[in-house]
Formats: C-alpha cells, structure tokens, sequence
C-alpha cells in the first residue's frame, strides 16, 4: 500500500508547487525561491559528502557560475536562459579540470583545498576589472523575464526538482553501492573492483555544475555580482546547516532542512535583523554534537527500530 | 605527527635554501624582504598555535582567526576603557585566551576527539560563525583602531623608511617558538605532550593521561592566539572579520611546514611573506598578493599528496 500512496503524494506535491504562484503573495514567492536555491545548495554539497569528501568549495562555485552567466550575458548579448546553461557547463569543466587534482586529496586537505580554491576564484575575479568589474561589481540592466517573478519562481522551482531527482537517482541506483563504500572504506571499495576516482569525479562534476546554475539563476534574479556578496561564505554556511539539520547522506535530510531553516530564518530575520545568522552556527555545533544525524536520519532510526521492536513483539 | 629527528635532519637543509632565498631577495628587493620577515613573523606567530593544536590534539581549529579577532576585541577593550597599553595588556590577554581555551575544550572539543574529521571541521566552522555574527552583534561591524605613539615610529634608511614597530612580529614569534620547544624538550608534560603527538596510543598504555595533555595543549595554543593578538592590535584595524582571513594563512604554513614541525612554522611563514611582499612590490599587481598564499597552499598539498601515492 505504502508503494503506490508515495507518488501519488509526490506527484501531488509537485502540482501544488507549481500552480504555487496562483495561490500566495509576492513576499512568500520571494522567500520559497531563495529556499530552493539553498535547497539545491544543500544538496548538492550532501551529494559530494556521500561520497565521504567534505567540500568546503559551494561558495567558489556558485560564484563562478553567477560571473559566468552575467558576463556572458551583458558582454556577448547572450539570452539569459542560454548564458544559465552556460555557467553550468563551464563550471563543470573546471571542476573537471580542478577534479584531477584535488580528488587525490582525502579528510582534512581536500577541505582546505576547495576552500583556498574558493578564495583564488574571488581574488582572480576581483583582479580583472575590465572584465568582471573588479571590487565594485557588476550590473546587467534587465533582470531575467522582465521580473516576473512567477516564471523565476518556475525557474528555480525546476532546478530544486532536477536536484531532487539527481540527488534520488544517486541514491537509488547502483551509483549508490560505489559511493557509500567509498565513503565507508576505500580500500575495501577498490579491491571491490570500484573505480574511486571515475565515480569521485562524476559526483564533483555534477554537484559543481548544480551550484554553478543556483549562482547563475541567483544572480540573474537580482541582476547584480560584486566579489564580496556572491563569493560570500553564507552561500557555504546556510546549505551546510540546512544539510545537517535535516539530516547529511539522504535526500529529504536537505529538503526537511532547508524548508525549516529557510522559514525559521526569515522569521528571525524579522525579530533580529543584525546578527541573525548566530543561529545557523548554534545549530551547526549542537547539531553535531547531539544529534549528528539531524532531523530525518534521527526520525527514520526511531521508526525502523519501532518497527522491528512490533515485529519481535508479534513473532 | 611531531618527528623531531626527521625534522632536525632535513631542517639544515632548508635553513640554507631559506637563507640564500633571503639573501637574494635582500640583493633583488631590499624593501621587500624588510615587509615580507615583518609581516612573515606575524604568519608565524599566529600560525603556531594552529600548529600545535594540529600537531598534539589533530584538531583543525577553523575558528583559529576568529579567536584572534576576539583577542582583538579585548585588547581593545584594555585599551579604551582602562587605556592600558596593549604590549601590557599582553599578559591578562594570554590568561583569557587561555581560559577560553580551557571552557572551548571542556565543553565542545572533547565530545568529537573521536568523532571524525567531517565533525571536527565542521564543529569548528559552527564555532567560527558563531564567534563572528556574536562580534557583529555586541560590537557592529563598525571597523575600530588602537592609536599608540609608538606603532607609527620608522627609520629612513638611504631611500627607504622602514616601519620600526613591526619587528616586534619576528622577535615574538622566535620568543614564542622557542619557549615551546624549551617546554616540550625539557618539562615533563611538554615531553608526554610530544609522546601524545607522536602517538596517542602509545602514550595512553604507557600511562598518560592524553586528556589532560589535550587541554593543557589547546589552552597554551588559545593564549599564544592572545599574545598574537595584543601584539597587533596597534598597527591592526579590528573589525569582526579582521582575523578571519589567517585561519587559512596559518593552515598554508602548517601544510608547508608538515605536521609538528614547528620550526619549519617561522621559515614557511618568512618565505611566503618575503613572496607575498615580493608581488606586492611589482606596480599593478599588488591585488594579487594573496594569490600566493593560496596557489603555494594548493601546489604544497597537492605535491605531498602525489608524492605519497596511497594516500
């Protein structure tokens, strides 16, 4: 019964969404659009921690991507949907060409690495004025559709659903046997017949090129780049404690997180203007050192001993 | 690991490639290396206690920098409500670092000793944020600054004026380097803190007890951040970010130098201040300067990392 009653509420869910914009003001559109693009965020940085590679790097890249498509838009007159798919493809191609290196790196110096990696993306972007507009930014005179925001709204609605997706077919294919054993032990992984690296490289392409497209679609939303705001560490920070709250290594861990932060830091942003990002930090630390496998992980053990427990009773 | 043999063989070695670096910079560019020792000695000095916490507790600290800046903000503190200078305030600074490093271990670091690095880091980055938005929210981000006399004093030498101030960055980091290695050398808990770093273990069969090395360790290491900070604080503007960005400036050293060798700490932290101060030099490219630490952190781990193939 379970089976067939899940699509059903998915694909119910997923109707909801999308006629959303019929239903609800302007101010709650606004706010769910920039919850899925910390949702994607999310994600995909849990789609790279899977494999047991802590990257530190979601800032550098979705910063890329945001440069990359408002580049090509205002400098070579590209369509905005078209210099979208751009950033992603070429955020992907550097992280196939960073890939090669950094995927060598285990624990503590891959971190580092996608970190300091992140820092040379803004201080080579911040040193090329002619091209990005240096310190001061960069602006592009028509936000994308004109600012209709229901069509932004579908937008970003999109991208989160293609995340979700990626991120179920990760975990529901055969993909997901490699990367839970790489991430478990990868010697026992190789001698498996795992090929590391291939399946390393893969998921840090494909998770970069989503955080390139959130950049890119982010800034086209708002029509503005400038090195402090769109390489700034709440685009690292946010998704991580989004991921962590929900639950790290799952799918719906990210969602469940990213819906609860989401709405829980608009609303303090309400009572706390200055400062309100505290939170996130107190829940990061609490979070990991009482609840390490958040809201959904900790839910799903509670129901699956509850039900072994039933049927132990029964038997 | 702290391997002090290994380190002192190979340490010959690079003293003498470190000194005819530093001669033919002095040669090429004699103001670059006077700016690139200053400001190396402060790499060093505040990459130190990053370096032992690493080394001894194998905890990567990302709210290293943050601490700093909050040693910033005390400093500061001293110096205008009480107008005690900082070089004075130096010492009740070591002790309220030291003493956070007590309560930060006590209550937070000890929890995750065996969690994993995925939790250490991330614990560390959850304290870093916390730290900075409590900053932003007691002080605002309005940037602050300590005036002494003293800070703006140079020397002009033929052409060039050389800051005299900032010496004292050179002269607390060797201070400080070698009152380390005198405590883990010659005392007794230094030298079961150098048996933990080698390995913890081995140190806990042979009866240490690696909890209370940890703690001594973590807090020395916060008040050495303390010391850092109140030697700055009259030539460093303080703002909620200000110590942010040596977490990862540190962090370069730590990979430069290898794991416990905390003399390679202040040659690392000299050769990338010379390098930095070297690109800052050429007119245009003085934006660039920070390119350095990062491209010599990424080539530095990437080497060692190809140069053991099974890790």
């Amino acid at each position: 019964m379970k089976k067939t009653i899940f699509p059903i509420i998915t694909i119910l869910a997923i109707v909801l969404l999308i006629f959303l914009p019929y239903f609800i003001g302007a101010y709650l559109l606004h706010v769910l659009m920039t919850i899925f693009i910390y949702m994607t965020l999310a994600l995909s940085w849990d789609m790279m921690l899977r494999t047991g590679q802590l990257s530190f790097g979601v800032a550098g890249f979705f910063g890329v991507g945001a440069y990359a498509s408002i580049i090509t838009c205002s400098r070579f007159g590209f369509n905005p949907l078209v210099s979208i798919l751009f950033a992603g493809f070429f955020v992907a191609l550097i992280a196939l060409g960073l890939g090669f290196a950094v995927l060598k790196l285990r624990d503590i110096y891959f971190s580092i690495t996608t970190l300091a990696i992140t820092m040379v993306f803004s201080v080579i972007i911040r040193n090329i004025p002619k091209l990005t507009g240096g310190a001061s930014g960069k602006v592009i005179p028509n936000v994308i559709f004109n600012g209709d925001s229901a069509k932004t709204y579908w937008l970003i609605l999109s991208l989160a659903l293609i995340t979700i997706l990626i991120s179920e077919m990760f975990n529901r294919t055969k993909i997901h046997f490699a990367i839970n054993s790489i991430r478990n032990d990868e010697i026992i992984a190789r001698s498996s017949g795992i090929n590391i690296f291939g399946y390393l490289l893969f998921v840090f392409i494909i998770s970069s090129a989503l955080q390139g497209i959130a950049g890119a679609i982010y800034t086209q939303q708002y029509g503005f780049v400038s090195p402090e705001t769109t390489f700034s560490l709440d685009f690292l920070l946010l998704p991580m404690a989004m991921a962590l709250v929900g639950g790290i290594y799952s799918t719906w861990g990210s969602v469940i997180g990213a819906l609860v932060l989401g709405f829980a830091s608009e609303y303090l942003k309400l009572i706390m203007p200055y400062g309100h990002l505290i939170i996130y930090g107190i829940m990061i630390v609490l979070i990991i050192l009482f609840l390490p496998k958040g809201i959904y992980g900790t839910t799903k053990d509670k129901i699956i001993t509850h039900k072994i427990e039933k049927k132990s009773l029964s038997e | 690991m702290l391997n002090l043999e290994k380190t002192n063989k190979s340490l010959k070695k690079t003293l003498i490639a470190f000194i005819i670096f530093l001669i033919v910079v002095g040669i090429w560019k004699p103001l670059a290396l006077v700016y690139g020792i200053q400001r190396g000695g402060l790499y060093s000095l505040i990459g130190l206690p990053l370096a032992l916490i690493l080394g001894i507790v194998g905890i990567l600290n990302l709210a290293h920098g943050d601490f700093l800046t909050l040693g910033l903000y005390i400093g500061y503190i001293f110096f205008n409500s009480w107008s005690i200078d900082p070089l004075i305030s130096m010492a009740p600074l070591f002790f309220i670092l030291f003493g956070l490093g007590m309560v930060i271990y006590s209550i937070l670091i000890r929890r995750v000793l065996k969690a994993g690095h995925l939790n250490q880091l991330l614990l560390t980055f959850g304290i870093s944020m916390i730290i900075i938005e409590l900053i932003k929210i007691i002080w605002t981000t309005r940037p602050r600054s300590v005036y002494t006399s003293y800070a703006s004093s140079s020397v002009t030498l033929g052409n060039m004026s050389i800051g005299m101030y900032e010496f004292i960055y050179p002269a607390m980091a060797i201070a400080v380097l070698v009152i380390l290695q005198l405590f883990l050398k010659k005392t007794r808990l230094g030298q079961a803190a150098s048996a933990v770093g080698q390995n913890p273990k081995g140190a806990e069969i042979v009866g240490i007890n690696t909890n209370v090395v940890y703690l001594v360790v973590f807090s020395i290491a916060f008040g050495i951040i303390g010391v850092a900070a109140s030697v700055m604080l009259p030539r460093t503007p303080v703002f909620p970010l200000s110590g942010n960005p040596y977490t990862l400036k540190s962090f370069a050293l730590v990979a430069m130098a290898g794991l416990g060798n905390l003399n390679g700490i202040l040659i690392g932290g000299i050769t990338l201040g010379v390098a930095e101060a070297i690109v800052q030099s050429i007119p245009g490219y003085e934006g660039w300067s920070d390119v350095v630490f990062f491209g010599i952190l990424i080539a530095v781990i990437l080497l060692n990392a190809y140069r053991r193939p099974e890790s």
